[in-house]
C-alpha cells in the first residue's frame, strides 16, 4: 500500500453533502470549467499533475446485478483525487495558505467542513476523510509536474534549434547555442529519484531497490 | 464532458465487489472477504516500471484502492454505510476511452482477470468488447477535471523528459569549450539522443532509477 510513486503523492478523500446543496457544488464546478476566475488560484499551484472531483448521487453507485444489494444512502458523496508533488503536509498547507478562498468554495457545502483556515481543523478533516491507495502508478516518477511542462519547452526549442544551426559557422553556432541555453535557463535541470519526504517512503525505496538487485544509497 | 481536459482523460470507475465468501481463494485465505482478496492482489502488484500499468499505452498516472465504506462525519451528521465494497480505479491518460481500454486489455488481460474476478458481473466479461462495456457500466462521470500538466501522448512526454535531462547534462559537461569543439560535440549529441525519434532513446514508462531509466 502506498500513496507515493516517486515524486507524486496520490490523495483520495471522500466527503458527504446534502442532496439540496450538491447541485450548488455542481454548478460551481461547471463554472470552474468555463471561467478560470472560479478556480480561485488553483492554477497557481504548479505542484499538481492532475486532480479531479467526482460528485456521486446515491443511485449512481454502480449496481450490476439484482443480487447486489442496493445502496440506501441519504447523502451525495464528493470523491477527490489528486496527484501532486511533495509531501502531504506541503500540499495541504499550500492549499490552505495559497488558495484558501478557492478551496472553501470547492468544499463549503460538504458536511462539517471546517474551512481551510485555521489549519489544524482542516488537517483533521482531510485526515479523517482520506483513504489510502493500494496501488499507485506514475509514468515519470523522477519528474515533477513542472519538469513535465518544462521538458516540453526544451524539446520544442531543441527541435527548432537543430535545423537553424545546420549550416552555421562555429562562431554562429556558439552564439545561437548560448541564446538557446539562456532561453531555457528556467527549464533545464537534472532529475533524479525523490528526496526523502518521510522515513517510511525512504525505507520502502531502499527495500524495493534491494529486491531489484540495485545499489542502495545511504540517503 | 468533464471527463476530458484537452486530450487528457480522467477515468473514474467503481467496480462493485462481490459480497459473502469467495468461491475460490488462495491458500490460507478461505475466511477472507472478496474485498480483502482484491486488496491482496493489489498489494502483490509490482511497482514503478514493473507495474502492469507501465505496459498500458498512454497512462500518465493511475491508482487502485478498495472503498470499504463512506466516512462518518460525527454528530450531528447522519451515520450511513455502503452495502457493497468497491474497487476504485482512477486513471489519467492521453486519448479516447475505447482506445485506452482496448490497449489495456491487449497487454494486461491476465492482471485484469486476477483482480476483477472478485467483482460483480465480471464473470460475463469474455473479450475486449465485453470488457469495455463492463468498465463503462461501472464508470462514474467526473464533475471537474483539473489538468495541471500536459495532455500530449505519453511517448512525447517521456522523450521530452529524456531530452531535458540529456541537454542539461550536455550543457554542464561542455562549458568553456571552443566554438568548433562545442559544435562538434553538439553534432555527436544530436546523433546520440535523436530528438525527433520518439521510440528511442527515451525514458522508460515508470522508471524510477537513473541507472536504468533510458530505453536505448
Amino acid at each position: 500500500m502506498s500513496n507515493i510513486a516517486g515524486k507524486a503523492y496520490a490523495m483520495n478523500a471522500i466527503t458527504p453533502m446534502r442532496w439540496y446543496t450538491a447541485w450548488l457544488n455542481r454548478f460551481f464546478f461547471w463554472g470552474s470549467g468555463r471561467f478560470t476566475s472560479f478556480l480561485g488560484g488553483l492554477l497557481t499551484l504548479s505542484l499538481i499533475h492532475y486532480a479531479r472531483w467526482v460528485i456521486i448521487k446515491p443511485n449512481q453507485f454502480p449496481r450490476l446485478s439484482p443480487d447486489q444489494p442496493e445502496e440506501q444512502l441519504k447523502y451525495h458523496y464528493m470523491f477527490f483525487f489528486s496527484n501532486f508533488n511533495g509531501s502531504w503536509d506541503q500540499y495541504v498547507d499550500s492549499f490552505s495558505s495559497a488558495i484558501s478562498g478557492g478551496l472553501d468554495k470547492f468544499w463549503i457545502f460538504n458536511i462539517k467542513y471546517p474551512k481551510s483556515i485555521p489549519m489544524l481543523p482542516f488537517h483533521r478533516y482531510i485526515t479523517a476523510n482520506q483513504i489510502w491507495t493500494d496501488h499507485y502508478y506514475n509514468a515519470y516518477p523522477m519528474a515533477s509536474s513542472n519538469d513535465v511542462k518544462s521538458a516540453r519547452r526544451v524539446r520544442d526549442a531543441l527541435l527548432a534549434f537543430i535545423p537553424d544551426v545546420e549550416r552555421a559557422t562555429p562562431q554562429e553556432f556558439q552564439d545561437k547555442y548560448n541564446r538557446l541555453l539562456i532561453g531555457l535557463q528556467h527549464d533545464l535541470s537534472q532529475m533524479d529519484a525523490n528526496p526523502v519526504v518521510s522515513l517510511a517512503a525512504s525505507a520502502v525505496e531502499r527495500r524495493l531497490r534491494r529486491e531489484q538487485g540495485l545499489s542502495v544509497r545511504s540517503s | 464532458m468533464a471527463n476530458k481536459s484537452g486530450n487528457a482523460y480522467a477515468l473514474t470507475v467503481l467496480f462493485p465487489i462481490l459480497t459473502g465468501l469467495p468461491k475460490e481463494a488462495p491458500d490460507g485465505m478461505n475466511d477472507q472477504t472478496p474485498a480483502a482478496l482484491v486488496r491482496l492482489q493489489l498489494q502483490r502488484l509490482a511497482v514503478n516500471e514493473l507495474s502492469p500499468m507501465a505496459r498500458v499505452p498512454n497512462t500518465y498516472l493511475s491508482r487502485l484502492w478498495v472503498l470499504d465504506d463512506v466516512p462518518y462525519q460525527g454528530r450531528p451528521a447522519g451515520l450511513e454505510h455502503l452495502k457493497s465494497n468497491y474497487l476504485v480505479f482512477s486513471s489519467n491518460f492521453h486519448g479516447e476511452l475505447d482506445d485506452y481500454l482496448r490497449g489495456m486489455w491487449s497487454v494486461i488481460e491476465l492482471d485484469i482477470r486476477a483482480i476483477l474476478k472478485y467483482c460483480v458481473g465480471f464473470d460475463r466479461v469474455t473479450d475486449v468488447t465485453t470488457f469495455i462495456d463492463y468498465v463503462k457500466r461501472c464508470q462514474v462521470e467526473t464533475t471537474f477535471f483539473f489538468n495541471g500538466s500536459s495532455d500530449e501522448p505519453l511517448a512525447v512526454q517521456l522523450k521530452s523528459l529524456y531530452l531535458k535531462q540529456e541537454l542539461a547534462k550536455f550543457a554542464a559537461a561542455n562549458q568553456g569549450k571552443s566554438a568548433a569543439d562545442l559544435q562538434a560535440a553538439f553534432k555527436e549529441f544530436v546523433a546520440r539522443v535523436q530528438p525527433a525519434n520518439l521510440e528511442r532513446p527515451t525514458w522508460k514508462a515508470g522508471a524510477y532509477h537513473l541507472d536504468r531509466a533510458v530505453l536505448e
